[in-house]
């Protein structure tokens, strides 16, 4: 029973952090799971692709609903997240777990430098006229039939081809670690293929459901996944991601950000140690 | 077409349609897979015991409608992952009726390609599976 509860409260702390700086999660319940409750990786991994998968679903709706998601976009792209996310899946059952931490240590060292360079609000506050003034911004290319239907108000995206081939690297690491990839995705999107930044991580988070999703039946059918451990975790993210989604006008997130990235740079330590040792 | 006002403004229409069709199945497959979990974590909680200290048998589709009768945890937190598992794949599906109703074959297409690679992802799964 305290465990159960244990679990139910660690992923409701992990939505309400992930809510709040605008993460999917995932980054926070690999830890969580590996070094407080001693779940090998791999299963952490196959967990927190679920929770990943619940508070997509949740708030992609919404942004669906508020029309700032680009359905279209995210279609051509999660073709290519989701083939990444099966190669992905079944990469992960042949490295040994010492190279998968390696790996989570790297994320999560390139996932504290990003949130300390982050200034603008996180893209979860995403309003549509805050969307309409960044589109003003983005660059703009003679599309061809194909292209113009990726647009959006004010923006086409740009360089599909290299959207294609991030996409594909997107899934993979997805697969490999238990995150939404909307670290590699977001940027891609908004860097590379000039889509708005509240675009971008609208329709990033439109992804990850089918993207974990590929990925997580390979977990499944593999025996990666126990529903033990993965129903209270679930249910605590998505209470937690719901209570952030409410409190998060009324936070200043600023000192949250700063504990998270301490947080993060511990638990990279910790994840180091672990891929040495 | 003299400008691209007018076609976006179709594309703009269509687009809202879809994209509120999909925003229901998304609420509508969260709900009922946090619905299920939960139920199932509440008879976990009830049943007592640690969930670290429990192994269960890998997902047998079979046995999930006798442990949901019997009241089982497991029943409902397997049920319930499926959902998890299967509300994006509905997403997709609607997507592509969606844009068939549109008559944007491409577009349709794409979420077949998706169809696809998930269809692949379960062969792939059960043929690699120890």
């Amino acid at each position: 029973m305290t465990v159960l509860l244990l679990l139910a409260g660690g992923g409701f702390g992990a939505g309400i952090f992930g809510s709040l700086l605008g993460l999917g999660g995932g980054v926070l319940i690999v830890p969580l799971l590996t070094f407080g409750f001693g779940l090998p990786f791999r299963e952490a991994v196959g967990v927190s692709l679920v929770c990943v998968i619940v508070t997509s679903s949740a708030a992609a709706g919404v942004y669906l609903e508020r029309h700032l998601a680009n359905l279209r976009l995210g279609m051509l792209l999660e073709v290519f997240t989701a083939s990444g996310a099966l190669v992905g899946g079944l990469i992960a059952f042949l490295l040994p777990d010492r190279v998968l931490a390696g790996l989570f240590a790297l994320l999560l060292v390139y996932s504290g430098v990003t949130m300390l360079r982050r200034r603008a609000p996180a893209a979860g506050d995403a309003s549509p006229a805050s969307v309409v003034g960044d589109a003003a911004a983005g660059g703009v290319q003679a599309p061809g039939p194909f292209r113009a239907a990726l647009a959006g108000p004010g923006y086409r995206p740009v360089r599909l081809g290299a959207g294609v081939g991030g996409s594909v690297f997107a899934g993979v690491v997805s697969a490999l670690l238990g995150v939404g990839g909307g670290i590699v995705k977001v940027p891609l999107m908004h860097l590379v293929m000039q889509v708005p930044l509240k675009v971008a991580t609208a329709t990033s988070n439109l992804m990850i459901g089918v993207t974990a999703s590929a990925s997580a039946i390979v977990y499944l059918m593999r025996g990666g996944i126990d529903p033990l451990v993965a129903g209270p975790t679930a249910v605590g993210v998505f209470a937690g991601a719901m209570v952030g989604s409410r409190v998060a006008q009324r936070i200043d997130v600023g000192f949250l950000r700063l504990l998270f990235v301490a947080v993060l740079a511990l638990t990279a330590v910790q994840m180091t140690v672990r891929a040495l040792g | 077409m003299a400008s691209g006002a007018t076609p976006a403004g179709t594309a703009a229409s269509r687009s809202a349609h879809v994209d509120l069709m999909i925003a229901r199945i998304l609420r509508a497959g969260t709900l009922v897979s946090i619905g299920l979990l939960a139920v199932g974590v509440a008879l976990l909680a009830i049943a007592g015991g640690s969930p670290l200290e429990r192994t269960l048998p890998g997902l047998d589709p079979a046995r999930i409608p006798a442990d949901i009768a019997a009241l089982r945890p497991e029943g409902f937190l397997w049920l319930g992952l499926l959902a998890t598992l299967v509300t994006p794949l509905l997403r997709v599906g609607a997507s592509v009726l969606g844009f068939l109703g549109a008559g944007e074959r491409r577009m349709a297409g794409l979420g077949v390609a998706v169809l696809i690679v998930i269809t692949l992802a379960v062969v792939v799964a059960q043929r690699t599976a120890v």
